[in-house]
């Protein structure tokens, strides 16, 4: 590969903290489940699996160390397609009226 | 004076030339990696929009029919599938450092998570199966609209992940053979880079499928 | 003395048709990993599918000559739905990118091939295969789908015909659609030649990037919903079947979010055509470059928000209704910015009448009456009694045929030179242009005011009423057709007979025309360094 192109190598102790962060997640998600927490839940676990998302997307898929713009763009722009796809959805699902 | 300028703006050209040509592409065999990832995600974007549609007009059935899940192997699952994620990103960092004994015993470590992962999965689908639980059987039929969604989705998705995580095994498989051959290694190792990036994304859908299949409360 | 300076290995100059590479023969076309060998397989099939749908739709219209019937309904149902799955997955969302896109694109970009060679060979063996799977689906199985190419659910669930292989097959042509997407963004990404900015891309470039975007990101969602029919299919899993819970609307929501960005993925890259083309015929820079690239990225980020416009009466919200009709209205706006730029560009140009600038000034005719009847129809009010009338037929007709099957024609004859070193009867060319033209009009128009007078869509017989605008109608699909065949009789021909052609016979700026006719394997002597834009034409230079 070209010379500025030498991958950042990342220490063995970064993954192993981000993999404890993952765990300590996974636990708190667990937990909260098990509380009252209403029309919170689903937005709280969303929140959380996000989180775990980004700690997997930026460490353990070097996301953070890329430098070219195209890369900083990809996971912002499908998280965007997503989400505009799931509101419009909504859209109709959720303004049914009448007889569903 | 002006011919030796020539000259060497000439050899400049051929040498960006040459490098241009020869350097093997390291950053586009990446984006094209990330672009298929990305092609993945809405793959199952897909189906993440069905069950938030259909969760919300059947809140209380997907309820119901999340107790019946067992939520200790999900989560056991859950480990699995992290730490498989750290061990394969271990393995890369250890063959870039010229690791090369490292690398493949810790992309071993990965492949039988992986293949734990499936073994738990297919011990729960089994177990469903044998309470008549599965598409079109006459006992889910028997109930509520909302709990046949909710186990139509649930084995369609974890279905079609395992499906991928079966295919990540396989490929981590042939990554084996080719470190142990010397093909990857401390110089290239963008295949085994491409597949750690696969890997991942396997797990971030699980990381996602995980509380709305397991945590419904 | 002119010196040669080449170090390293020395490129072969003979055309990509004499270097073989390894293999021999047919082989050496099918295993070929040549961009531009790819680009000419993708051409023979694509134009053997069009024909098979050309074929399609002429039996449809003869059925639809009269009242009365000359075939069962069965056939008609399975005439039509056929017509739709070949026509739009087999022809015209391919097309430009994979015959056009993969000749032309890299040698545009100074490059010698595109990013992954054998991932491109693939690509066109998963298109062949899905395209195989498709015609075995018409033989066997219960015999050929009836759903019409859109395969609602719940009918699609139930009918007894091969709805899964069909599907199937669908489903393998959008993972070929996939890669094809991935190999030229990356191509377009990391092989520009030095001094190949953004800035100085031709606009085909600009519309096969945008496209091949779309293709990436939406391309997965139709595959998960036909992988979704077929699981219902077989398993009974109940996610779009009513009887358990499902919801057929969903189905269609999750069929048009690809199925609207698809119409772009078809039309974007033709546009791409008529930007590169028209300044070379009026001899003058394009008129707003950035704003044609620019609204090239805006129409795939916009287009990908309407889809609703399709399921407008189905039973969806009025919210949703109002919603998609809003966002109907605002994805005009940059395809209206591409024509008034492609007409500003030829206002005030020294026009050249070639058979290229003729498709594409058929092109923003036709295209332009198309998205007026968009508009129309993206009104809530009138779209109530135009859905499922033929006006939709004839308005998509206009876009898809109008404008992305004449930008494909146009390309055929402004590369025509360049990818076969010879040059067809242009007189001929023009003739055959003025026949399709009068035809094409005669037919579809024929089909709007059907549509407006009430007449339904895919149904195989008629009130006596409509009957004189269906037999203009398909007197003019015969005029359309007879103008088909004399256009690629006479390409046909050049082929074989025509002169050889000049490397640059149109005098245009962009790469490709800097090469020789037909290009040499890895299209480059020597990668060239990038000093001017793709409009800088000699007369541009010498009147300073």
């Amino acid at each position: 590969m070209k010379p500025e192109e030498e991958p950042h190598v990342t220490k063995y102790q970064t993954y192993v903290l981000v993999w404890v962060g993952l765990v300590i997640l996974t636990g708190t998600t667990f937990s909260v489940a098990g509380m009252e927490l209403g029309g919170w839940t689903v937005l709280i676990a969303l929140a959380i699996a996000g989180t775990k998302s980004g700690l997997v997307l930026n460490y353990f898929m070097h996301l953070r160390s890329e430098r070219l713009l195209i890369f900083k763009v990809i996971i912002p722009l499908v998280m965007a397609v997503f989400l505009v796809f799931i509101l419009l959805t909504f859209s109709d699902l959720a303004f049914r009226g009448g007889a569903r | 004076m002006a011919l030796m300028i020539l000259r060497s703006l000439k050899i400049m050209d051929e040498a960006r030339e040459a490098v241009f040509e020869e350097a093997g592409d390291y950053t586009g065999a990446k984006l094209a990696m990330w672009l298929f990832i990305l092609s993945e995600l809405l793959l199952f974007g897909g189906m993440f929009i069905l069950y938030s549609g259909y969760r919300y007009k059947n809140p209380v059935d997907f309820h119901h029919a999340s107790r019946e899940l067992e939520v200790i192997l999900g989560t056991l699952n859950t480990i699995i599938l992290l730490t498989s994620s750290l061990s394969v990103a271990a393995s890369i960092a250890a063959i870039q450092k010229g690791q090369r004994k490292l690398s493949m015993v810790l992309l071993m470590a990965t492949l039988a998570l992986g293949l734990l992962f499936l073994a738990n999965k297919g011990f729960e689908w089994g177990a469903k199966i044998e309470h008549g639980i599965y598409p079109n059987s006459p006992t889910l039929l028997a109930r509520s609209k909302g709990e046949i969604l909710f186990f139509g989705l649930y084995y369609v998705m974890t279905g079609l992940h395992g499906l991928h995580v079966l295919v990540g095994v396989c490929v981590f498989s042939v990554m084996l053979i080719l470190i142990a051959k010397g093909t990857l290694n401390q110089r290239r190792f963008v295949p085994l880079e491409n597949a750690g990036l696969y890997w991942h994304l396997v797990d971030i859908i699980w990381i996602f499928l995980y509380p709305l299949f397991y945590l419904i409360t | 003395m002119k010196s040669d300076g080449a170090t390293g290995s020395i490129r072969p100059r003979i055309s990509f048709y004499e270097d073989h590479g390894k293999y021999r023969g047919i082989l050496s076309w099918i295993l070929t990993q040549d961009h531009k060998r790819i680009g000419l397989l993708y051409l023979v099939f694509v134009i053997g599918f069009f024909f098979s749908g050309v074929i399609l739709g002429f039996f449809m219209r003869l059925q639809m000559l009269a009242p009365g019937t000359i075939m069962k309904p069965q056939t008609y149902n399975s005439l039509f739905t056929l017509h739709g799955i070949i026509m739009i997955f087999l022809v015209v969302i391919p097309a430009i990118p994979t015959i056009f896109g993969n000749f032309f694109l890299p040698i545009q970009i100074g490059a010698r091939d595109v990013a992954f060679p054998r991932i491109n060979l693939l690509s066109w063996w998963l298109f062949i295969s899905g395209g195989i799977i498709v015609v075995i689906s018409v033989f066997t199985g219960g015999g050929p789908p009836d759903t019409g190419w859109t395969f609602y659910a719940p009918y699609s669930l139930r009918t007894t015909v091969n709805v899964p292989l069909a599907v199937f097959g669908v489903f393998v042509l959008g993972m070929s659609s996939i890669l094809t997407g991935i190999n030229l963004v990356t191509t377009t990404h990391r092989l520009r030649a030095p001094g190949m900015t953004w800035r100085r891309l031709p606009l085909f470039v600009w519309a096969i990037y945008s496209t091949s975007w779309v293709q990436i990101l939406v391309t997965p969602v139709i595959g998960i919903t036909l992988i979704l029919i077929i699981m219902e299919r077989f398993f009974g899993v109940g996610v779009f079947d009513p009887a358990k819970g499902g919801d057929p609307i969903l189905y269609q929501h999750m069929f048009w979010i690809y199925s609207h960005p698809a119409t772009y993925i078809m039309i974007l890259p033709a546009m791409g055509i008529i930007s590169d083309v028209v300044p070379v015929f009026a001899r003058k820079k394009i008129f707003g470059y950035m704003a044609i690239a620019i609204s090239g990225v805006a129409i795939a980020a916009v287009g990908s928000l309407v889809w609703g416009h399709h399921m407008f009466v189905s039973g969806q919200s009025d919210f949703a209704d109002i919603l998609f009709s809003l966002l109907t209205f605002l994805v005009a706006i940059p395809s209206a910015i591409k024509v008034f730029n492609w007409v500003a560009t030829l206002h005030k140009g020294s026009i050249v009448i070639e058979p290229p600038l003729l498709f594409c000034l058929a092109f923003i005719f036709l295209f332009s009456i198309g998205g007026l009847t968009g508009l129309i129809q993206g009104a809530l009010a009138p779209n109530m009694h135009l859905h499922d009338t033929y006006w939709i037929p004839g308005h998509f007709h206009y876009i898809i045929f109008g404008g992305m099957g004449f930008g494909l024609f146009a390309a055929f004859h402004y590369w025509f030179p360049k990818m076969f070193g010879r040059m067809y009867n242009r007189k001929t060319a023009m003739r055959a242009w003025a026949v399709m033209l009068v035809g094409f009009n005669i037919f579809y128009f024929s089909m709007l005011l059907l549509g407006w007078e009430g007449m339904p869509r895919r149904y195989y017989d008629y009130l006596p009423q409509f009957r004189t605008l269906h037999m203009t109608a398909t007197f003019g699909s015969w005029i359309l057709i007879a103008g088909l065949i004399l256009m690629f009789a006479n390409l046909f021909r050049g082929l074989f007979k025509g002169e050889k052609a000049e490397d640059n016979p149109w005098d245009a700026a962009t790469l490709e025309w800097q090469i020789p006719s037909p290009p040499p394997t890895e299209n480059f002597e020597k990668i060239p360094v990038i000093q001017h834009g793709p409009h800088d034409f000699k007369e541009l230079e010498n009147n300073g």
